[in-house]
């Protein structure tokens, strides 16, 4: 049975890709499996300066859900350069770089930088909710996000995906305008804003008062979208939001993802992406598919 | 491996609001450290995503002792597990106490806060060791006689005056620290009690190892969403993870509020 599946010229082993900030540089799961057997790697969100991030508490649970604002905590992009992509790439992972900025000069710096390294894919995050500035601010409107991926474009040599936010009005109209600006691929979605109130105190649980909301509550809302930016563009769409079984994929698979992305089922289950690799192979063996791309659109509607 | 399967042997009232989970470890489970914490599955249906992190109160002869108190739907749901039935953990998981070269410790406990420590007082028993416990009323106390057969002395205090001395566990420790009777603290509880064996073991030049709360995600250090502040070059402040850097500090570090 084949499993690879071809995104933006980039060949993946397979089409489960752990998802940025929940999966950090892929060390402490490969204690658990050889992170390099995934189709890849979109590791923490990265910035051209070191981030702190927001103060605790940075999650927490809702009812099948998970809130989080970590807000874009990392080392900075010359830090992963220097010590996490060689190991990644020793790995044979197929690394997506995920990177954000609080600026336009911030994003097409990051992708000038990044498109030097050996990276496979650039994943441009313009649909954080958890930082002030810049982010999500980006992706809300389509005409920001055909200007900024245009812009992105022109300083990028690598394979250029961009990550859209559920956040909008029209998924539809934003996937276009981020293929119009010259993106390779989309992925979505990135988290629902959302907020929890604990009542006894009359605080908001997370110090950053409102978080992004993901997991298995968001499921049903991501794969409508995904279906709708998939019928919307002709680019490949990556699909994530509550993915935690080989069906749940299957499903994201079948509206039109080429793709897809696991997040927050890592933090309950180190094991989540070979599981899921493992329940996509099996829901191909029920149905007598040879080749997982042929459950690519295959969505009947009949 | 860190992901365990371990049977429920048994499910039993520790004190009034906390409960003591006994667990069998299968074959092969790692070695663990006190200080160190499972992150449990809640059991049941799968609408609760996240792990609750918890204290080892106990290793021995591959069984593992947890006390729990139910806090919300979560810990509740860990405490109606059943004998026979099995907890999905991962195990064992941060960095726990260091007893290094200390010969006569300290272990400051309040409330579920002694659960770690109890563990500490089993396994460090070949020093001097010396606790005082912190609970708000009689029918909160727990660990105390499993403490004095490791041979140490306990002090109990209370919110309330109803058992030992009526009063905080700074007392108590402020008096050993000055008389020079200690030469490390172990503490674990609410952040208050924390902060203020944090300002006594630095004002008398005493290491202190103090062990931290946060919300956590994998437990594994890999999300960054259990961040804690703690002080960094140069005046300023980071973050550091609470569930793979600690949940166990040394208290020059911890940066409170
Ligand atoms: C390292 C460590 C060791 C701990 N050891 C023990 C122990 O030995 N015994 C014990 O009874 N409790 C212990 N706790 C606290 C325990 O994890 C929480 O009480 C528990 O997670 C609450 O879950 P809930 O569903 O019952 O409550 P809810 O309030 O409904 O939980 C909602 C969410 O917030 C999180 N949360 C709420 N309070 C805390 C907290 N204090 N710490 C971390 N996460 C929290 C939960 O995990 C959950 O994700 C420890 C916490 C940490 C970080
Ligand atoms: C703790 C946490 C941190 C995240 N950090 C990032 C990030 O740095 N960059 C990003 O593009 N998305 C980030 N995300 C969003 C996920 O990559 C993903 O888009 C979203 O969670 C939906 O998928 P899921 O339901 O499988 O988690 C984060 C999500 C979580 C839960
Ligand atoms: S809980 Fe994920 S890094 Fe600590």
């Amino acid at each position: 049975m084949n499993m690879g599946v071809n995104l933006c010229g980039v060949e993946l082993k397979n089409p489960v890709i752990a998802a940025s900030g929940t999966f950090g540089f892929g060390r402490e799961y490969d204690e658990f499996y050889d992170v390099g057997s995934l189709g890849g790697i979109s590791v923490k969100g990265l910035t051209r300066l070191p981030r702190l991030g927001n103060p605790p508490h940075r999650i927490t649970e809702t009812p099948s859900g998970v809130l989080n604002s970590v807000g874009l905590q990392n080392p900075g992009v010359e830090a992963f350069i220097e010590k996490d992509l060689p190991w990644l790439l020793e790995k044979g992972a197929v690394v997506v770089a995920n990177a954000a900025g609080s600026t336009e000069d911030d994003y097409c710096y990051m992708a000038e930088r990044l498109s030097k390294t050996g990276i496979h894919i650039l994943e441009m995050n313009i649909s954080c909710p958890n930082v002030k500035e810049g982010g999500v601010a980006f992706g809300t409107r389509p005409e920001s996000v055909y200007h900024i991926t245009k812009a992105v474009r022109a300083h990028c040599a690598k394979p250029l995906m961009v990550k859209l936010s559920p956040n909008v009005a029209d998924i539809a109209e934003v996937a276009r305008a981020a293929q119009e600006g010259g993106a390779d691929a989309i992925s979505l979605i990135n988290t629902l804003t959302g907020m929890a109130v604990d009542v006894r105190t009359r605080r908001p649980v997370l110090a950053n008062v409102v978080g992004g909301l993901s997991g298995p509550a968001v499921r049903p809302v991501a794969l409508r979208m995904c279906y709708q930016a998939a019928e919307a563009v002709s680019i490949p769409v990556v699909g994530m939001g509550g993915i935690e079984t080989g069906e749940d994929a299957a499903a994201f698979l079948l509206v039109g993802c080429t793709a897809v992305q696991v997040g927050t089922a890592n933090l309950h289950n180190p094991y989540a992406c070979p599981e899921v690799v493992r329940g996509l192979e099996a829901v191909c063996a029920q149905q007598g598919v040879q080749d997982v791309r042929e459950l690519i659109g295959a969505l009947r509607l009949d | 491996m860190k992901r365990l399967t371990a049977k429920v042997l048994s499910c039993a009232p520790l004190n009034a609001e906390m409960g003591l989970l006994t667990l069998a470890l299968p074959a092969g489970a790692e070695a663990a450290v006190p200080g160190q914490f499972a992150h449990i599955a809640v059991p049941g249906d799968r609408a609760h995503l996240l792990r609750r992190p918890i204290s080892l109160y106990s290793v021995h002869d591959g069984i593992l002792e947890l006390g729990i108190a139910a806090k919300g739907e979560g810990t509740r749901r860990i405490l109606q597990a059943k004998p026979g039935e099995e907890i999905d953990l991962l195990y064992p998981l941060g960095r726990g106490f260091d007893k290094g070269a200390m010969r006569r410790i300290a272990f400051v406990g309040g409330g579920i806060g002694v659960a770690p420590l109890r563990f500490a007082m089993e396994r460090f028993a070949d020093a001097q060791c010396r606790a005082v416990f912190g609970f708000r009323s009689r029918d909160l106390l727990y660990a105390v006689e499993e403490c004095e057969k490791t041979g140490a002395s306990v002090t109990v205090c209370t919110d309330d005056g109803s058992a030992g001395f009526h009063g905080l566990v700074t007392g108590p420790l402020e008096e050993m620290l000055r008389r020079g009777e200690v030469d490390g603290v172990m503490a674990c509880g609410p952040t208050p009690m924390l902060r203020a064996v944090q300002a006594l073991a630095l004002r008398c030049g005493v290491p202190a190892q103090l062990s931290l709360e946060e919300h956590m995600g994998c437990g594994l250090g890999a999300c960054l969403t259990c961040n804690c502040k703690v002080k960094a070059k140069d005046g300023e402040f980071g973050y550091k993870r609470v569930c793979a850097d600690g949940p166990v500090f040394p208290a020059e570090e911890v940066v409170f509020g």
